[in-house]
């Protein structure tokens, strides 16, 4: 499985047509087609390309909804 | 827009284009699940869908509701609509809330409202979460819209027989929360 650096990931922000990763306790989702995640951005305050896992315990959702992305990586610095 | 308004609320430690970006996805989401579930509505035949029929149009029309409560304090803030609809449409808050592939499946179609509703309480939470103590009339509006969308989803969580039934049609007219948003 291929180990993302934080900074590697940032490169992922889905913006411009760049691929959308997010990092949640260790692990790098592909979120490039969720309609949630549209340009990289969800909810107007969450970023693909970055490591979620504190925002997402404060989300109005819990970790059930990353199953439903492919888990493409881990991050090497977590 | 509202000047003053704006400006407490970014006294207050909000990020005003934020919360204006939000209420543009849920006044979105609203609009859109509105028209899907006009189809949805229309699909619900037979002795299954026609129990649940009601309750659809109750949402549906609450739903229209929503986004008319919501576009003056996009405008109040600052923001705007986009100009194109199509546009709007695809950047909702929540996916689209289309007809089943087999309509006559109810528990399909129950699958669908239930899903569009519970994303429509995450939203609301999550606007109510960041504006709570800084932004009082966005705050009391998207909590009067949570109020509702928890019935909503209430109401088709339990045609889907999880748990016991608090809850029972909407009695007198629709929107008893967002009402006052509307007069």
């Amino acid at each position: 499985m291929r180990k993302f650096s934080k900074k590697e990931l940032t490169k992922y922000d889905g913006k411009e047509g760049r691929k959308a990763y997010i990092a949640h306790d260790g692990l790098v989702y592909d979120v490039t087609d969720s309609f949630l995640w549209k340009d990289g951005k969800h909810q107007a305050i969450h970023f693909a390309g970055n490591d979620l896992t504190e925002e997402l315990k404060k989300a109005p959702h819990g970790i059930d909804f990353l199953k439903r992305y492919l888990i493409i990586g881990k991050l090497k610095d977590s | 827009m509202a000047k003053v308004t704006r400006e407490m609320v970014e006294n207050a430690g909000l990020n005003v284009d934020e919360v204006v970006e939000l209420l543009v996805k849920n006044a979105a989401a609203e609009l859109t699940t509105y028209y899907y579930y006009t189809i949805l509505r229309i699909n619900l035949i037979g002795l299954e869908g026609e129990g649940v029929k009601e309750i659809a149009e109750t949402a549906r029309v609450e739903d229209r509701n929503h986004f008319e409560a919501i576009i003056p304090r996009i405008y109040e803030l600052g923001g705007k609509l986009p100009e194109n609809m199509k546009d709007f449409h695809d950047l909702s808050a929540c996916p689209p809330a289309a007809l089943p592939k087999n309509p006559t499946d109810i528990k399909a179609m129950l699958t669908v409202l239930v899903e569009a509703e519970r994303c429509a309480v995450r939203g609301y939470t999550h606007i109510c979460n960041l504006t709570a103590g800084k932004d009082h009339r966005t705050y009391d509006l998207s909590q009067a819209i949570l109020n509702e969308e928890i019935e909503h989803e209430s109401w088709f969580s339990e045609f889907l027989g999880e748990g016991p039934s608090g809850h029972f049609l909407r009695r007198g007219e629709t929107s008893p929360f967002v009402g006052k948003f509307l007069r």
